[in-house]
């Protein structure tokens, strides 16, 4: 058996970063014991699995954040572009450390269910925590994209961040002020919306999440929405009605996403645009 | 969910394939939708579903098989010629 | 062609990121020069506010091999593999992180109908990349003929690219068959699609039927699979609902959605014959 070298956790790093990753932080694979279901945790997808890599990155752009048009959040997210750092590291971990190397696949392993979290991951790595609109937000970048690879050899682990970025200064104050913050007013469940929370101590407290609610403006044009379309066309009568819903924006722009969902995965935004936390740290021109 | 009624649908698609990019000038784009819904007193999310449905509904599924053939040759004929290989005309 | 990464001006550096990441060729357009002929809502100005320029990236289609496959079917799963799309995010990031001014990749995908955000052929024409030709408009690039285009739009003041001086349609030998017999190689390949005519060896009049196209640029898609859908769905024989859910057609059009992201463009018979950029599919 190969010797994993002393360095080996920086190694890592390294690749990752080097292949497009803006952040990379590595967590322990028992630490998700307590908080993950059994199922999901990494030794129920790779036996043996020692350490979880997280690498974040391809987020949207400053200029993403500021652009008018829906067109340019709606259809041009980019997880594509980091699961790739994440496959790669899988290949790189095998090939040059020698140890079993998994990456997780992004999709659900069933329903709405993912194979392991990836929000959960990303917390433990110390690559960000969640916000109260839910997120994973990470210091320095806000909000990211995730790939996840496990893998049995031992690396030196991060622990998850002592401080979270949420809520930022802007939202402590706003909440003193107004009981309220930036997330929770632009998508409060009270009216129609998916979020409710509060700040304690101040640490971001989620009461509510209206997930399905949640799931129809996330994947507004994706696999529901195909389905919904589909039931409605098999339940119409009517011939003409039927050309309508199938030939019509909606289901077009659906099969659109559907066929480029690794690019157009998240379909709302809201709650991340007003986030002061979310768009990174860089000022622009 | 928007609807469309299909007989506002027929009323008009012809005109708003017409006035939009379908069938294209090299000299002079086609209209926006809010350019459409302007010139023929509709509401611009009524012609934005009249133009989608019209563009599929253009041309019948048979155009698709049409279309099948039609690369199906063409490749053979242009490789039968460069390729200076006769076989692959089809007879 | 001068050597964009020779080049050590501003526009330059940024264009040899591009062409590093994939790109054959870069121009650049002013977000301005947008105004004359697109309409409101769809210009750059409106899709990021303080838009000041469009750098634009053609990539390479199909290989020269693919090119001479007697089986279409390899290029209609084989395309377009969207390296250009690469380069604008290499260049996206470099004006963002380098250069501290907003950047993102113009959207480009349709988000009603067939009608996208942003045009990526007017940008390619402001951006001196190509000009319009008889086959379907298709921009042509002068060296390289057919070219897929990506485009981003910042709100770094850049030094755009003129215009091509002299369109790339019509060459010298199809303005010489048109002369003598009327026609061009892609007005005859593809009558069903494309109409013109020519005067002194420029294009005088040109029309091209987009929906036709489309059943076959896009033979196997979404269209087709909205089709198949309603022909199923409407179809009342539940032996012959089978044969139409389980035939050729429509798993081709399955695979095509589900599984061949690149089968983006599936019909090349009027770029087949086109003249421009064919020395660059002569190997061995």
């Amino acid at each position: 058996m190969t010797p994993l070298p002393a360095d080996a956790a920086n190694l890592v790093k390294k690749t990752a970063l080097k292949s497009g990753a803006s952040v990379c932080g590595i967590a322990d694979a028992s630490a998700f014991d307590e908080p993950a279901p059994a199922g999901h945790r990494p030794g129920d997808l790779l036996p043996g699995a020692r350490s979880v890599i997280v690498v974040g990155g391809a987020q949207p752009r400053a200029g993403d954040w500021r652009a008018t048009s829906p067109a340019v959040l709606h259809s041009m997210g980019t997880t594509e572009r980091i699961q790739s750092v994440g496959r790669k590291l899988a290949q790189s971990i095998e090939s040059e450390l020698g140890y079993y190397a998994l990456y997780v696949p992004p999709g659900t392993a069933s329903g709405d269910t993912p194979f392991l979290s990836f929000m959960l991951a990303a917390e433990l790595a110390g690559v960000g925590s969640r916000s109260l609109a839910g997120p994973v937000l990470n210091r320095e970048h806000g909000f990211m994209y995730w790939s996840v690879v496990l893998t049995t050899a031992p690396l030196a682990a991060d622990g998850p961040e002592p401080e979270g970025a949420c809520p930022a200064p802007a939202c402590r104050e706003m909440w003193d002020r107004e009981g309220t913050t930036p997330c929770l007013q632009v998508c409060p469940a009270s009216a129609g919306g998916c979020l409710s929370g509060t700040l304690s101590a101040g640490r971001p407290v989620r009461t509510f999440y209206d997930a399905a609610r949640c799931n129809s403006r996330v994947h507004t044009h994706w696999v529901g929405g195909f389905q919904k379309i589909l039931e409605e066309t098999l339940n119409e009568p009517d011939r003409d009605k039927r050309k309508m819903l199938l030939y019509g924006d909606f289901f077009t722009r659906t099969l659109w996403a559907v066929t480029y969902s690794s690019t157009n995965i998240a379909q709302c935004f809201e709650c991340m645009r007003v986030c002061p936390a979310a768009h990174g740290l860089k000022e622009m021109r | 969910m928007f609807r469309l009624d299909p007989e506002v649908y027929a009323r008009y698609k012809d005109e708003v394939l017409r006035l939009s990019n379908s069938f294209q000038h090299i000299d002079r784009p086609g209209l926006s939708d809010a350019q459409i819904a302007e010139r023929l007193g509709l509401d611009e999310r009524t012609v934005t579903e009249i133009r989608c449905v019209a563009e599929r509904d253009c041309y019948p599924l048979e155009e698709w098989e049409k279309a099948i053939e039609f690369k199906r040759k063409a490749c053979r004929e242009w490789s039968a010629l460069v390729l200076k290989r006769p076989d692959l005309r089809e007879p | 062609m001068t050597d964009a990464t020779a080049d050590t001006t501003l526009e330059g550096a940024i264009k040899a990121i591009g062409l590093r990441a994939g790109a054959r060729v870069v121009g650049i357009a002013a977000a301005e020069a947008f105004r004359e002929k697109v309409p409101e809502g769809y210009r750059p100005e409106d899709i990021l506010p303080g838009a000041r320029s469009v750098v634009v990236a053609g990539g390479d289609g199909p290989t020269a091999g693919a090119w001479r496959s007697p089986d279409h079917r390899v290029m209609e799963i084989t395309g377009y593999d969207l390296r250009e799309n690469v380069a604008i995010h290499a260049m996206c990031d470099h004006i963002e992180s380098q250069l501290a001014h907003y950047a993102i990749q113009a959207p480009s995908l349709p988000m009603h109908g067939h009608e996208p955000p942003m045009s990526m052929m007017h940008a390619a024409e402001l951006a001196g990349l190509g000009s319009r030709s008889l086959a379907a408009h298709i921009i042509l690039n002068p060296e390289y003929g057919l070219l897929y285009y990506a485009a981003l739009i910042t709100t770094l003041p850049l030094a755009p690219d003129p215009p091509l001086a002299r369109p790339a349609c019509l060459n010298a030998g199809c303005a010489a068959m048109y002369k003598r017999l009327g026609t061009t190689p892609c007005l005859r390949v593809c009558p069903a699609c494309l109409q013109g005519t020519v005067k002194d060896g420029v294009i005088e009049t040109s029309t091209y039927d987009r929906e036709k196209c489309h059943s076959r640029a896009q033979t196997y898609g979404i269209g087709s699979f909205q089709k198949g859908l309603l022909a199923i769905v409407n179809e009342d024989d539940a032996a012959q609902r089978r044969t139409m859910i389980y035939g050729d057609f429509f798993t081709k059009t399955l695979q095509s959605v589900g599984f061949f992201r690149d089968s983006i463009a599936q019909c090349f018979e009027c770029m087949r014959v086109c003249p421009v950029g064919r020395k660059h599919r002569k190997l061995q």
